[in-house]
């Protein structure tokens, strides 16, 4: 019997062989059991296909975005931020402190008598005064400020993980 | 409206960063997702749940989406990974369509079906009373079969198994179905079928 059921779903699914399925078409044909079982399993099939799906509630859509929303603008800035900047800021002043230490060195004059540095003749600090004027003074505090916000998001943050566990 | 775009563009525009493309995708799906989380939960709250869990996990896994496979069969795998967590989170023993004891137990619950009632009930009303009282894994193939309109092989890639066991599994899944609608609709099931 389950044998019989079984050929007869493969052969509504589609899922026999072609031999398989002419077997199956002529003992349809010819024998009145296989018939009124096809037709009986050809009903259930287009019954299950008839199931209706379940409805979800209204703003089902809506909250999956919001939590989506939600989750991208709690991204750390750190992530947000291209990295290459942060390497190229990183390298500025790196290189800036590097070619400072080797002009002072270079013209550093050290005596075996008498230890002092004595900086050469020519040696004559810039004068910055001229550099300081007030959009570079904006500019600084302008970073300074974004410096200090960043630093304050990373900690509050790492505050939040560590209480939450 | 729903958008006419396919699957795959909807992916490619989400991927690009519009956050619109993706509510379309979710709109489309939404309904055959929740009704597939319905056969493993048993309750709207919880099933809206796991629903809206797959939809945030495949969001954050969009990119590795690789478009071998069907958009909707690659979340149809998600649903039943998710709800099979979800299920051992509450400790809901499905671990076997096989397991008599579950099977009885199941049986049991539905034993409160009012026959006297079946006369004013419709045929959908009781084909979904019968998939709810089948274990998950009967019902989700079932689903997927005739509702997802997913092929055997299909249906074998969302859960992870060989097309020749998802066809036995449909095979008894189906034969169940039909015992749990006899079995309510008494006298009135042979009318019915």
């Amino acid at each position: 019997m389950n044998n019989m059921e079984e050929q007869l779903w493969n052969y509504i699914d589609g899922s026999c062989t072609p031999d398989e399925q002419k077997n199956i078409g002529s003992l349809i044909a010819a024998d009145e059991a296989w018939r009124a079982k096809y037709d009986e399993l050809l009903n259930l099939s287009k019954e299950f296909s008839a199931i209706e799906l379940d409805e979800p509630p209204m703003a089902f859509t809506y909250n999956v975005m919001e939590v989506i929303r939600a989750e991208q603008a709690s991204v750390p800035l750190k992530s947000v931020i291209n990295k290459r900047i942060i390497w190229s800021i990183a390298v500025f002043f790196v290189f800036t402190i590097a070619a400072l230490l080797v002009y002072i060195i270079a013209n550093t004059k050290l005596s075996a008598a008498n230890i002092s540095i004595q900086t050469p003749d020519n040696f004559k600090i810039p004068n910055i005064k001229s550099y300081i004027t007030k959009p570079v003074i904006e500019v600084f505090f302008f970073f300074d400020v974004i410096l200090a916000l960043y630093l304050t998001d990373a900690y509050l943050r790492k505050k939040r993980s560590l209480k939450h566990g | 409206m729903q958008s006419k775009l396919s699957d795959i563009e909807l992916i490619a525009q989400t991927l690009a960063g519009n956050q619109a493309a993706y509510a379309d995708l979710v709109k489309r799906h939404q309904r055959f997702v929740f009704t597939l989380a319905m056969r493993f939960a048993k309750g709207r709250e919880d099933a809206e749940e796991i629903a809206q869990d797959c939809f945030i996990k495949a969001y954050r896994s969009l990119a590795a989406f690789e478009g071998q496979s069907k958009f909707s069969t690659w979340l149809y795998s998600i649903v039943y990974t998710t709800a099979m967590t979800f299920l051992r989170k509450k400790r809901v023993d499905t671990d076997s369509i096989d397991d008599e004891n579950t099977y009885i137990q199941v049986e049991s619950q539905s034993s409160a079906f009012d026959v006297n009632s079946a006369e004013n009930k419709s045929r959908s009303f009781y084909l979904n009373q019968a998939i709810g009282q089948l274990l998950p894994d009967d019902a989700t193939i079932i689903t997927l079969f005739y509702q997802g309109e997913q092929s055997l092989e299909e249906i074998g890639r969302a859960l992870g198994m060989e097309t020749n066991t998802v066809k036995v599994k449909l095979f008894r899944a189906r034969q169940r179905l039909k015992e749990k609608l006899e079995r309510n609709l008494k006298h009135e099931a042979k009318e019915l079928i």
